[in-house]
């Protein structure tokens, strides 16, 4: 450990050993963790290592399965986040907690016990805007919360804390709705409440925040600590290769020597999100026939947007899309389809699959309006039983019974049904967010197979993912995405996790070169 | 932390446990209400009894039970297909009375020489579209501005209702007999326009109320139009992404559901009153559509069972005053049923079980997106 005061002062928080799982599956595994008086601790990870959950361990949300955990060296075991609030550690979780009708001054009385009975709303004002005043963090106590930004909000958030007196903050991704600018301010009073003896959580992905903000780093992949560095003997490069893992397994495919036209031409394509931000921002892409299209990126750098945008889920407000010469600039979800454009949504049971209709049904989801599925207005039970039978043993879905909501199927399974309903349309597109996020090793295995299928068969394949690996093993050609821009590409002979997780961290290719 | 007992969502609830959850439901009920009619120093054998010779014991009584349940059919069908879709349309009662007013207007309107079957259509077609504006009144801020339609369909309740006793009791417009020389009344229809009876006062109504109902579970199982509204009302995500056009739909549904309400109350009119009688239309028929409609677990040929079951409480209730009960005990019983009934879907959709031992708590899902 490289704190040499250690022996003198217990850490502020100490983790022994936790492990957590959910449903047998490993979130958390042997964790030992420390947290030093006045420090900035970053906890690094890709999606899924398990950094959520050790925050919500220590914010007194879960509970683990087995480990201890020490406040100032004297063992507690946190009952809940009330409990760990009245112990002096709060979480700003990233979906915030505030009633949206009261002011802020009234959130940050809500849940405090001190504030008793009596309200005094104007006590309760001064006291926010003094403390927003010494953080520099100022906020309107008079504000209703759905007047504010989501920045503002986050700092509601924050002087919610502090407003408890906590000593630990752990705040979970928070620049992930931040404008780079807002982002800055929050890196300042983080390191104002560091001086002030109080000890921060910050959890991120992106390697330049971590170099700014932090004093140390640990980096958790797949549940388990993979290091523990100070941030200034940290490399940008380690901590890149530590978060997405060394003993990467390199592709075995034959590289695809027939690639064709171009099918999915995508210029200069901006994209406005839910909250008025560009979040696809003048983004080119061109993905030929037989070829599958690498988008790596960390989410929420605009993936979602690309892929609805693309197929008119989402409005388009700039540039063009064009499949085989044809413009097809803001499309409608039902031309898209028409048009043959298959897309494998990120969130199965949230998009891709209507959850409480059973599998035939799903099956059917897009084609049902042609024959065999239909006569005009009527519907063939007929067809769904047969159609749905031939894809279910084809592509090996378990579990099915006719009328259980699809839902009940397990996560491979489901992925299963969605990818054998897409690639077994009219297409000549095939967008696919993640497909075999959270799948097992064979699932993930007819996932790959079939995407690789599809890539042989002529198809233009646009595969956007988080998940390395995949892009890796699938990809012809690999482009990074982030903020919205195409930072990076590669034909994937020249891609390296190392490489792509270094653009994917906002770094460009000249500042890690 | 420790609970003594899960809760879980039921994948596949067992045919006959769909079934058991309604009957229970009403024999809970009975129950329940045999305990308020004993505290209250009733014989609850012979109110029971009475109740079911009014209601079925001969064919007379029969009948009256199937005209209190023709209604109930339409306003639960209304209720049932906009709920499927989580559209709260709970204006059933004053797309009823707004239904009953245009048909009124139409049959009115209508000359003594037009053909009886022209007539009938009309104004029960006019029921039907008078039943869907007012519907859309509530349905097209929805759709296209997002407003509450419990809030907006409820208030356009009183509305409708204020409306239609105004036309009657507070103006000299055409919908008043201007013959009522005592109280003031709606002037007849067109006798043309009337829907004959068949068997005491049981008119052809019943057919058009149970046909409707047949016709929108066939629209809902069998057609492409139907296979949409699933989707869309089993996810707007799910539906988006599969080239539906969830707000048309949505309008569509809710128009639909107006349109049933309406047809109840053009039935009314072209039937047993003959004429737009506010106090008859007044029954609350529009709510005890919803109960209808949430009992038959808003399949609409379960409707048809449920509304006549209804129909039987209704037309119990006179009947009880002859024994010094009073007649709102029905009430007390319709209250009842559809209070076991939505505690019993609870037990369809849900599977109550001890802890299973080594899983131990399966509380919080993890935040594996956000990890």
């Amino acid at each position: 450990m490289p704190n040499a005061d250690q022996s003198r002062t217990p850490p502020a928080v100490e983790l022994r050993k936790i492990d957590k799982s959910f449903y047998g599956v490993l979130a958390n595994a042997d964790v030992d963790f420390n947290l030093a008086r006045g420090e900035v601790h970053t906890l690094l990870g890709e999606n899924g290592a398990g950094k959520s959950t050790l925050c919500s361990v220590m914010a007194g949300l879960y509970r683990p399965d087995s480990g201890e955990m020490l406040m100032d060296g004297e063992p507690i075991v946190l009952k809940s986040p009330k409990h760990a609030l009245a112990a002096g550690i709060g979480m700003v979780y990233q979906h915030f907690r505030l009633v949206s009708n009261l002011t802020v001054a009234e959130n940050l009385a809500l849940g405090n016990p001190e504030v008793g009975l009596r309200l005094s709303q104007s006590e309760l004002e001064a006291e926010a805007r003094e403390l927003g005043e010494r953080y520099d963090f100022p906020v309107d106590p008079t504000a209703r919360i759905w007047q504010l930004s989501v920045g503002q909000q986050q700092r509601v958030e924050i002087l919610k804390l502090l407003y408890r007196d906590v000593r630990i903050l752990i705040l979970d991704e928070p620049t992930a709705v931040l404008t780079p600018q807002e982002g800055q301010a929050l890196f300042r009073a983080m390191r104002t409440l560091a001086d002030e003896g109080r000890s921060l959580i910050f959890v991120s992905h992106k390697l330049h925040e971590v170099k700014q903000v932090s004093d140390r780093v640990t980096v958790l992949r797949e549940g388990r600590v993979v290091g523990n560095v100070d941030t200034a003997d940290a490399e940008p490069r380690d901590l890149a290769r530590m978060m997405v893992g060394k003993d990467l397994v390199l592709p075995t495919r034959a590289p695809n020597e027939s690639i064709g036209e171009p099918v999915l031409v995508v210029d200069n394509l901006t994209v406005t999100d839910d909250r008025g931000l560009d979040a696809v921002d003048d983004l080119s892409i061109t993905v030929n026939a037989g070829e599958v299209v690498g988008i790596a990126g960390v989410s929420g750098n605009g993936q979602r947007e690309l892929a609805q945008g693309i197929v008119g889920l989402m409005k388009v407000t700039g540039g063009s899309v064009h499949l085989s010469g044809k413009d097809i600039t803001g499309t409608s979800p039902l031309k898209s389809i028409k048009a043959g454009i298959a897309y494998v949504p990120q969130s199965r049971l949230g998009m891709g699959l209507a959850p409480g209709l059973d599998t035939e049904d799903n099956l059917a989801l897009k084609q049902f309006r042609e024959p065999p599925y239909s006569n005009g207005p009527m519907l063939s039970p007929k067809a769904f039983k047969a159609k749905g039978a031939e894809l279910i043993e084809e592509f090996d879905v378990r579990g099915v019974r006719p009328g259980l909501p699809i839902r009940l199927l397990s996560g491979g399974n489901l992925q299963k049904a969605l990818i054998a309903r897409e690639v077994t349309q009219d297409h000549c597109v095939l967008i696919a967010r993640s497909p075999t996020r959270g799948l097992d090793v064979g699932a993930t295995a007819v996932v790959r197979d079939q995407i690789l299928a599809e890539r042989d068969r002529g198809v233009a394949v646009l595969l956007i993912s988080e998940d390395l690996d995949e892009l890796l093993a699938l990809s012809d050609r690999l482009l990074v995405i982030y903020e919205g821009k195409i930072v990076g590409e590669m034909p994937a002979s020249d891609a390296t996790a190392e490489r792509l997780g270094l653009l994917m961290s906002g770094h460009t290719e000249e500042q890690s070169a | 932390m420790s609970r003594r007992f899960i809760v879980e969502p039921r994948g596949l609830a067992p045919w006959w446990l769909k079934l058991l959850i309604p009957i229970g439901s009403v024999i809970a009920a009975m129950i329940l209400g045999g305990v308020f009619l004993v505290i209250t120093g009733n014989d609850w054998i012979e109110v029971y009894q009475k109740m079911a010779d009014a209601a079925f014991g001969s064919g007379r009584g029969f009948a009256e039970t199937l005209v209190s349940a023709t209604p109930l059919i339409l306003t639960g069908v209304a209720a049932a297909i906009a709920f499927k879709m989580l559209v709260w349309n709970i204006g059933g009662e004053g797309q009823l009375i707004f239904g009953a007013v245009v048909a009124a207007g139409v049959g009115i309107w209508l000359a003594d020489s037009t053909p009886q079957v022209i007539a009938i259509v009309a104004v029960v077609i006019a029921g039907a579209i008078g039943g869907a504006f007012w519907a859309s009144l509530a349905a097209v801020p929805k759709v296209y501005l997002g407003t509450n339609e419990i809030i907006t369909t409820l208030m356009l309740n009183f509305i409708a209702l204020n409306f239609m006793q105004y036309l009657v009791l507070g103006s000299s417009s055409p919908w008043r007999d201007p013959e009522a020389t005592q109280f003031p009344q709606g002037r007849p229809i067109v006798e043309s326009g009337r829907i004959p009876e068949f068997f005491h006062r049981l008119d052809w109504g019943l057919f058009i109320a149970i046909g409707v109902a047949v016709i929108a579970w066939f629209v809902i199982s069998k057609t492409r139009s139907g296979f949409e509204y699933r989707i869309v009302g089993d996810s707007f995500d799910a539906a988006r992404y599969a080239g539906i056009k969830v707000p048309k739909k949505v309008l569509g549904t809710f128009l639909a559901s107006g349109a049933a309400a309406g047809l109840a109350g053009s039935i009314l009119v072209a039937g047993i009153l003959g004429k737009m009688d506010p106090r008859s239309l007044d029954l609350g028929l529009g709510f005890t559509g919803i109960i209808v409609a949430a009992l038959a677990r808003l399949n609409p040929i379960a409707i048809i069972p449920v509304a006549i079951l209804m129909g039987a409480l209704n037309n119990a209730g006179p009947a009880l005053q002859s024994i010094g009960v009073p007649s709102a005990t029905v009430k007390i019983l319709q209250g009842a049923i559809l209070i076991f009934a939505v505690a019993g879907e609870f037990l369809i959709s849900n599977r109550i079980h001890r802890p299973d031992p080594i899983a131990g708590e399966a509380k919080a899902e993890p935040e594996a997106q956000a990890a």
